[in-house]
């Protein structure tokens, strides 16, 4: 049978996984580190399968007549907040390496899940950064510097804001860079020197799929066929959905220009 | 080549900007800067010497595979800390609008070259980490079975 000591060091370890997946880790380091958890404390029958979706993990003593326990874990939300994933990195370090209680482990586990991310406005300034800088790189001048730089910050705050209501994330995408091409247009309607072509792809910029992409070759690598898939799939939804949201607006605004202009 | 060096600028703050959302810890910021920062230039050498932008993005996505790989090793961090911010000023963002305009001004063919171009670039970038990625793991598995055979000769 498997003891009381053996399902709370593999609810931790599970917690560990979810905290790992929710937050933009690959699948082979997910599996690897509930493995870790397991084998320091001497449970080497586990079995381990995870995908972005869910993580199932079964356990058995190794005996002819044990029930395995098995326990599934339903993943959902994607964020990315690396500077978890690099703690947790070193809590299964230090879990492994010295002889931690399985309480206070998951007493770290919990103030690890509980860490927030950058405060709002710094968040706004990065987005801000990201959109400004990238319409320079794309042919930008000046002037759209400082419009992509209230753009991206207007259309990651909107984003954030349909985050409270928790709206699929592709609908986000497709909701803020629509609202990020109309300021744009605007913009560029009432100043003469914006273009609001480097502005809307600044601000593309900061939603582009670039998690999903390198998580799905790093899955593809390691084997996990299937969350591969997924997140290739993921990829290139998020593509489209952003693609969709500028388009759309861009239509609607020459249509509704065509016939007021 | 002042040129180039505010591109390596624009792309280092972009990055900066990047790391500041996935929240990236603050010690790695200056790193995870000069990574992004670094690939973005490749790319623009890579154009500068008639390469195609499909390639550019190959061989930058290796560099920044290679680098983020030395530096996890470095810090002893996980890997994916410095390459999702790192690349991503390579994902082709301009091409994605540049297709949906063509596609808006319903010239199909100009939307299915900048279209397959998109999805090639993102292949590329793929095909990049993929390729390091792999050629570390075979040096790793080459350096563990010499390392346990020299052992077992002792």
């Amino acid at each position: 049978m498997v003891n009381i000591f053996q399902k709370k060091v593999l609810i931790l370890a599970i917690y560990a996984g979810e905290i790992m997946m929710k937050n933009g880790a690959e699948v082979y380091r997910v599996e690897d580190t509930i493995t870790r958890i397991c084998k320091a404390c001497r449970m080497d029958h586990v079995e381990i399968f995870a995908t972005p979706t869910g993580i199932f993990v079964s356990l058995d003593n190794g005996g002819e007549d044990d029930d395995p326990l098995t326990y599934v874990k339903r993943i959902d939300g994607i964020e990315t907040d690396l500077n978890k994933i690099s703690k947790i990195n070193h809590f299964s370090r230090e879990f492994t390496t010295t002889d931690l209680s399985v309480d206070d482990a998951m007493k770290q586990l919990k103030e690890i899940d509980e860490t927030k991310p950058y405060p709002i406005p710094l968040r706004l300034l990065g987005a801000a950064l990201v959109a400004s800088f990238f319409s320079l790189i794309f042919g930008g001048a000046p002037v759209d510097f400082c419009v992509a730089f209230v753009v991206g910050m207007f259309a990651y705050a909107f984003s954030r804001f349909l985050g409270k209501f928790d709206i699929n994330f592709f609908v986000r995408c497709f909701c803020s860079c629509a609202g990020a091409a109309f300021l744009a247009l605007v913009a560029s309607s009432w100043i003469d020197a914006a273009a609001y072509q480097p502005v809307i792809i600044g601000t593309l910029m900061i939603f582009v799929p670039g998690v999903a992409i390198t998580n799905a070759i790093r899955d593809f690598l390691s084997g996990s066929m299937l969350s591969g898939i997924c997140r290739m799939m993921e990829a290139f939804l998020i593509a489209v959905a952003l693609a969709a949201g500028a388009g759309v607006v861009l239509k609607l605004w020459s249509v509704i220009g065509g016939v007021f202009g | 080549m002042s040129d180039l060096l505010l591109q390596f600028i624009y792309a280092l703050f972009a990055t900066c900007g990047f790391a500041i959302i996935f929240r990236v810890p603050l010690k790695h910021f200056p790193v995870c800067m000069i990574i992004g920062g670094l690939a973005w230039s490749c790319y623009q050498i890579c154009l500068y010497y008639n390469a195609s932008a499909v390639v550019g993005c190959f061989i930058a996505a290796c560099l920044v595979g290679l680098l983020s790989d030395i530096c996890s090793r470095l810090f002893k961090e996980a890997a994916t800390i410095f390459i999702i911010p790192g690349m991503i000023s390579l994902v082709p963002g301009y091409n994605i609008y540049y297709t949906m305009e063509a596609l808006l001004s319903s010239e199909l063919g100009d939307a299915a070259k900048v279209g397959s171009q998109t999805l090639l670039m993102a292949g590329a970038i793929a095909a990049g980490l993929l390729v390091i990625g792999a050629v570390i793991n075979v040096i790793r598995s080459i350096v563990k079975k010499t390392a346990a055979l020299t052992r077992a000769k002792l």
